[in-house]
């Protein structure tokens, strides 16, 4: 039988942004997925050569514009790396419970796009923005902005926590709980979402290693593998939580690791705080300045575990500028991997395993 | 790690035998007269990191395609074709990544300057 | 002169053996009907969106009109003032004249429904069949429009249509012949006049369940709009379809919603039967109250796959609907 191409995007109800898909059909079943990247790419690997240092952070927040703070983090641990800066611990714990926040703001929205690709007419969408709404509202508070905070210095974070901080993000945490419980009534107890969800676009764990997939897709798939945990950084070693891990390595699978991923998020939020009390040092870091001092590593290289999979910075640091800065972006290899796992399965199926690969276009092409 | 272009295929497929099952990153530097490019191996059982590093000339640039080893490497390869010119020998990544550019030059590598109109090909 | 006796007056020139006056009845009957079909589907698209837009806590159109509820009249005239666009490759004639056909069998169903025991065009015994073979030929339309597109979304939105009619039509057939079983009749004035004591939702339960599961494939509403899942296939057979017949394939969509919230109402809730009020207020609360429940799945539910609804239709529908014809059948012989 003949197959038939069609093209699915980049302008599509469900491709996150401005991906592009040729698909080969043979009748329902996909024989072959081909992505097209680079409508968004920007070239900020070379834009930010062009820059000094703390420059940079803005163009870092736009890689990734639903999890902003995380690669912003990622680029100033990076630079702190390479000019030896110490993050104090109260800054370290700072910055984990922003980083926490950030990630249960960026999962959230994900919920929201998943109900939204297997055709729920918005109504997860509309929740998972609103939940996300609250998290954005605390980000505000403590950052001054509400998307793109730019909040990371060199040593620490801009400014310090408002007083009230705290409390309010214990309760919007509290909440958080409880939206948990009634999107997993929702969403997750609904057997026809289950239908859709389980047993597709099974990534085993071989495949998984194999085509270097990241963040909840690896995990979904069986491999324990956090960098929060096996890299650790600040101080998340000292906090107790695990590893969230499934076997089956499907669509349902990845979903139910992101939904716990979420709750363990809260439960470092809350040591972390409790920790925070007793921190020592300055949350404040350096003032933005653009002289800065002079690098000490050459090469740097950073790991993190952002809200998407692990990132990664490789820096080759010069005076004031960076040399080459290459980022590994998580989005990116997970997207690679989409032909593999599609392949053989309905072309209903192809949207829902690329939205549970969570795809930020921006990211993928940076 | 710095090894020799020739010694790479052996030395990937030695390492991954060896545990290193995880591709986390190929990427290249361009330092003018040379060009390096980097892999980083992962062993996940191991939980440990291995740099390799590859210096070649941006004259005679070119490398073997790891893809037989780990199939990560395919859009990681390509993206290096594209913005470094490091020719991949492997005659399934003829593809560009990104959608086909009528510029001249590479896009990351150091004369290539990002504030000048670009020369058509 | 009461209401009734408008009705009754009216009745008997719907069915005067005088062919003139018969046809000038009918002809003003139809005028009628498309005007209340029309401003059902209207009101009820504004109340579809206020509904979705409250249960996403969301405010829904707010702007044009007290409560927005001019907001659908003005995305209408901003859709038929649109340029209108056909795909190069497009078989323009088709195109244009099945949604207008699909228009046509919608309010041809909804003429052949009695409204109450005097609103009625026409009452011959075969009623519900012919609503049921004017009622396969949506598919086929949707399939013309789909194909006559020439766009490869909205030819696999028709290819699914294709494909769900096989699955639900026969479990749907089954549960029509039960009522008409347990009726006595295919008429279906007659049908409603037989539920005076005991409405067939409580007779055959069952069947309610499986008629409004193939309703709301039929009607292509959620869990089962495939041939316009909006995040799969763009619009399926809509993707190409422009400008006023968009606006016009919109109204259908709420049209038929009506038609099938009035085909339930009649079948199993006794359609205008209830005290006090008169018989079309009864029909048409009826039917109101069938369509939220309609939307409220909507709001809740995702879409099935392809291959799932034909096992849910073969592998469950069908099985249960025969079950439903032995039970009813046991039943009403006792």
């Amino acid at each position: 039988m003949a197959l038939t191409r069609i093209n699915i995007g980049p302008v599509h109800p469900s491709t996150h942004g401005v991906a592009r898909l040729v698909v080969d059909l043979d009748g329902d079943t996909i024989v072959k997925v081909e992505p097209h990247v680079g409508y968004l790419h920007r070239g900020v690997e070379k834009l930010v050569e062009t820059r000094m240092y703390m420059q940079n952070p803005p163009y870092m927040e736009k890689i990734d514009y639903v999890a902003p703070m995380s690669v912003d983090e990622l680029y100033v641990a990076t630079v702190e790396k390479a000019m030896g800066i110490e993050v104090s611990e109260k800054a370290a714990y700072a910055r984990m419970i922003l980083l926490e926040l950030q990630r249960i703001a960026s999962h959230l929205f994900w919920i929201g796009s998943v109900t939204n690709d297997l055709g729920q007419s918005f109504t997860g969408f509309m929740w998972g923005f609103r939940d996300r709404d609250v998290i954005l509202r605390l980000l505000e508070e403590a950052t001054g902005q509400r998307m793109f905070y730019v909040n990371m210095r060199l040593g620490g974070v801009t400014r310090e926590f408002p007083e009230d901080f705290e409390s309010n993000v214990l309760n919007a945490m509290k909440y958080m709980e409880k939206r948990i419980k009634s999107y997993e009534n929702f969403i997750e107890k609904n057997p026809i979402f289950i239908q859709r969800m389980k047993g597709v676009g099974v990534l085993r764990i071989e495949d998984a290693i194999n085509l270097g997939v990241t963040g909840h897709v690896l995990r979904a798939s069986g491999v324990k593998y956090d960098v929060r945990k096996n890299n650790p950084y600040y101080q998340y070693e000292t906090l107790n939580f695990h590893t969230k891990i499934l076997s089956y390595g499907d669509n349902l699978s990845r979903y139910r690791v992101r939904i716990m991923e979420i709750e363990e998020s809260i439960r470092i939020i809350r040591d972390s705080f409790f920790k925070l009390q007793s921190a020592q040092g300055s949350m404040v870091g350096m003032p933005v300045k653009l002289i800065s001092p002079k690098p000490i590593n050459k090469i740097s290289i950073v790991n993190r575990e952002l809200p998407r999979g692990e990132g990664l910075m490789y820096m080759v640091a010069e005076d004031q500028k960076p040399y080459r800065l290459s980022m590994r972006a998580p989005t990116f290899i997970n997207l690679s991997a989409l032909n593999h796992i599609a392949r053989g399965h309905r072309l209903s199926d192809l949207f829902a395993i690329f939205a549970t690969l969570d795809l930020v276009m921006a990211d993928v092409d940076r | 790690m710095n090894i020799k272009r020739e010694l790479l295929l052996g030395t990937v497929k030695k390492m991954h035998e060896e545990g290193y099952d995880y591709l986390v990153k190929i990427t290249a530097v361009d330092y003018v007269k040379t060009l390096e490019v980097v892999y980083i191996l992962r062993n996940l059982n191991l939980n440990k990191d291995e740099l390799l590093e590859v210096t070649i000339t941006p004259e005679d640039a070119w490398i073997n395609s790891i893809i037989e080893i780990y199939k990560a490497a395919e859009w990681y390869e390509r993206e290096l074709q594209e913005m470094f010119g490091i020719k991949i020998k492997d005659k399934k990544l003829k593809k560009l990544l990104l959608e086909k550019w009528d510029g001249k030059g590479y896009p990351l590598r150091k004369n290539f300057l990002w504030n000048k109109p670009y020369e058509k090909v | 002169m009461s209401i009734d006796s408008i009705l009754k007056y009216f009745y008997s020139g719907l069915n005067s053996p005088d062919l003139l006056t018969n046809i000038l009845f009918i002809i003003v009957y139809t005028i009628i009907i498309s005007l209340l079909v029309s401003v059902f589907a209207y009101l009820f698209g504004w109340v579809e969106r206020k509904l979705i837009a409250k249960s996403q806590y969301r405010h829904g159109p707010t702007y044009v009109g007290k409560y927005g509820i001019f907001q659908n009249l003005a995305d209408l005239i901003k859709l038929i003032t649109k340029q209108k666009v056909v795909p190069e490759n497009a078989d323009v004639l088709l195109l244009n004249i099945a949604p207008i056909l699909l228009v046509g069998i919608t309010i041809l169903v909804i003429l052949l429904i009695p409204f109450s025991s005097y609103l009625q065009a026409t009452n011959f015994g075969l009623g519900l069949l012919t609503v049921f073979v004017l009622l396969g030929f949506t598919p086929l339309l949707l399939f013309v429009a789909g194909y006559a597109s020439g766009g490869k979304f909205a030819q696999i939105g028709a290819q699914r249509s294709v494909l769900m009619l096989v699955s639900y039509e026969i479990p749907m057939i089954f549960v029509i012949a039960t009522v008409g079983f347990a009726a006595g009749s295919y008429s279906l004035s007659g049908i409603v006049n037989m539920q005076s004591n005991l409405f067939y939702a409580f007779l055959m339960p069952l069947g309610l369940v499986i008629f409004f599961i193939a309703m709301l494939a039929e009607l292509e509403r959620s869990p089962f709009d495939l041939r316009e899942a909006d995040s799969e296939l763009i619009a399926g057979w809509l993707t190409d379809i422009s400008a006023p017949y968009y606006a016009l394939a919109l109204m259908l969509d709420y049209m038929r919603m009506f038609m099938g919230s009035l085909l339930i109402v009649i079948l199993f809730f006794g359609g205008w039967s209830g005290p006090i009020l008169p018989g079309i207020v009864w029909l048409i609360l009826k039917a109101v109250i069938v369509s939220l429940f309609i939307i409220l799945i909507r709001v809740s539910l995702v879409r099935m796959r392809i291959d799932k609804i034909l096992k849910v239709g073969w592998m469950y529908l069908l099985p249960l609907a025969l079950i439903n014809l032995l039970i009813t059948f046991i039943i009403v012989i006792r």
